[in-house]
């Protein structure tokens, strides 16, 4: 563990009671600095990953640390959490409080909260400081709980789904002050979502987990590099090879038509479909979208 | 913050308990001088206490033909015993840490769940101590104006027996909500413990929780039931210490 790895899993496993197993082996290490994108079904695991990170939901076994201390220490997972900003999937906020109220507990417990950021985002995300929570409309909210989490001087930004639920217009407007913030202010940030398309605008780093373990992660450039999309044909129906070369993920016969997915060394399985007397060889890159598809079929799959 | 949270989340019903219990026992006052001159009469009519009820009819009769014994058995006795079990629950009722709105927020603070627990137990029994002490000073306070002394002393001595006994309702209320998320399973089994209790003592005859709270042995003997205190006060750190360690090990 080092400065340059902000959170460091290692074969995290929570089983809850009844026997549900929510994380199943989970590895990934989330570089410092970075924003890594973190993906994954509804059920795959993501808030309860977020959960033992922060200390909410016990591991069952594996290794959690975040800056370097044990997520599962009750005084450490303190220390965590006085530098790590979170917002929750439903803006789980004290409906009873007003905006201003909320604001000034929440500073209450940050040494280091930053009153100048604090009048920036009430300004431009528009909140009323004199309303009841319960009262803010589900943008409203997300804006709110998104300033408690960027004013606290957070080192680690922890956010679980913040943008489900949200129109496109509010939705923009949360990426881009994230996205602003972390290039003024400097932060790691876990962005748990589904919303691919979230993801790809501001990831530069993402994990895709499924059924609790983790199917692929590192850097957004280094999976597209990677990954690539086969397209092989032949003059009569395709012949079921079977490739040497290591990285093939899955391969799909139609007519006269096989597709190959592979994980790095594309070339080489194109010289081998060559060599198969193909007609036709096209290599082509995949979007995230289809990376993420992909990977949880293939998951899938191999599951059953 | 904590303290600030906890008071928070229990201020309404510690008020709205204070304010009830201060009417209640200025209406201690108004009851004595209204039935000051019955008493007397009472003491003469004859009671089948052959009884449970007819007992405690007899006894009643007997205690309050003094000003000290009308507020006992009016005060100590019934309505503060029964009002201060009630706000005992009600006060230890409600969560900790919730499952409910807010509760993950309330997770994400840099606070540790031991410290989420101790300072809202700490926050309720505050407030309860407060409650079983300071409405019952509006009866020494109120006394002179119907022509009647009552002692301080008796308010904090009964007051403490209150507190320290009715406790363990706040305590198991306190547990059974880190337990259950919701308000009502908590609330509803500790009243129906103490109604248990309450009636078992009664009708079997057992100085137990309630004689204790009520203050029986301060009343006829002067002295502090140290040994019923003392009981009490560790089955309600129990009660607590399980709370926390609920708490602790819980999965939010």
């Amino acid at each position: 563990m080092n400065d340059l790895v902000a959170i460091d899993i290692a074969d995290l496993h929570k089983r809850y009671s009844g026997g549900v197993d929510a994380l199943r082996g989970l590895t990934l290490r989330v570089p410092t600095g970075s924003i890594f994108g973190f993906l994954g079904k509804n059920g795959a695991g993501k808030t309860t990953t977020i959960k033992v990170l922060l200390g909410m939901a016990r591991p069952t076994s594996g290794d959690v640390r975040v800056f370097g201390l044990r997520a599962a220490d009750p005084d450490a997972s303190v220390s965590i959490r006085l530098r790590t900003g979170f917002v929750s999937e439903d803006q789980d906020l004290y409906d009873a409080m007003t905006v201003q109220d909320l604001i000034r507990f929440t500073a209450g417990f940050y040494p280091r909260w930053r009153a100048d950021l604090e009048a920036r985002y009430l300004r431009s995300f528009d909140l009323p400081p004199g309303r009841k929570v319960k009262t803010l409309s589900r943008g409203t909210r997300t804006k709110l709980a998104l300033l408690l989490a960027l004013c606290r001087s957070a080192d680690l930004l922890v956010l679980d789904e913040p943008m489900s639920g949200l129109d496109p217009a509010v939705r923009e407007e949360v990426l881009q002050s994230l996205v602003r913030h972390v290039a003024d202010e400097g932060a790691t940030v876990f962005l748990s979502s589904h919303q691919l398309a979230d993801i790809d605008q501001i990831a530069d780093h993402v994990a895709i987990i499924d059924r609790g373990h983790a199917l692929v992660c590192g850097s957004l450039d280094d999976l597209r590099d990677r990954y690539r999309r086969i397209q092989i044909v032949f003059d009569a129906d395709a012949p079921a090879l079977s490739f040497r070369t290591p990285g093939v993920i899955r391969t799909h016969r139609q007519g006269r038509v096989l597709t190959v997915l592979a994980s790095g060394a594309a070339d080489a399985v194109a010289a081998e479909a060559r060599a198969a007397d193909a007609v036709s060889v096209d290599i082509m890159p995949l979007t995230l979208k289809e990376i993420f598809l992909e990977s949880v079929n293939t998951s899938m799959n191999a599951e059953n | 913050m904590v303290w600030y949270k906890s008071w928070l989340d229990t201020r309404w019903r510690f008020l709205i308990g204070f304010a009830i219990l201060l009417v209640l026992a200025c209406g201690v006052i108004v009851n004595y001088s209204l039935s000051a001159s019955l008493l007397p009469g009472l003491a003469n009519q004859p009671v089948d206490t052959s009884t449970t009820a007819g007992r405690v009819l007899g006894e009643l009769i007997r205690i309050e033909q003094t000003y000290r014994g009308f507020v006992w058995g009016q005060w100590w006795r019934q309505n503060l015993l029964q009002d201060a079990t009630l706000l005992a629950v009600i006060l230890g009722s409600g969560g900790v840490i919730s499952n409910s709105k807010g509760g993950l927020f309330t997770l994400s603070l840099p606070a540790s769940r031991h410290e989420w627990v101790a300072t809202r137990a700490a926050t309720g029994l505050g407030e309860f101590f407060i409650l079983a002490m300071v409405p019952s000073l509006a009866i020494p306070l109120l006394s002179p104006l119907i022509g009647q002394h009552y002692s301080i002393t008796d308010v904090l001595a009964h007051g403490l027996c209150i507190f320290v006994s009715a406790a363990v309702f706040y305590s198991l209320a306190f547990l059974l909500s880190t337990v259950f998320h919701d308000i009502w399973r908590p609330l509803l089994i500790a009243i129906a413990v103490a109604c248990v209790v309450g009636y078992g003592e009664m009708i079997f005859q057992i100085d137990g929780l309630f004689r204790v709270m009520a203050g029986r042995h301060y009343f006829e003997s002067g002295s502090l039931p140290w040994i019923g205190l003392t009981s009490s006060a560790a089955v309600s750190v129990a009660l607590l210490y399980g709370a926390a360690m609920n708490v602790a090990r819980k999965d939010f």
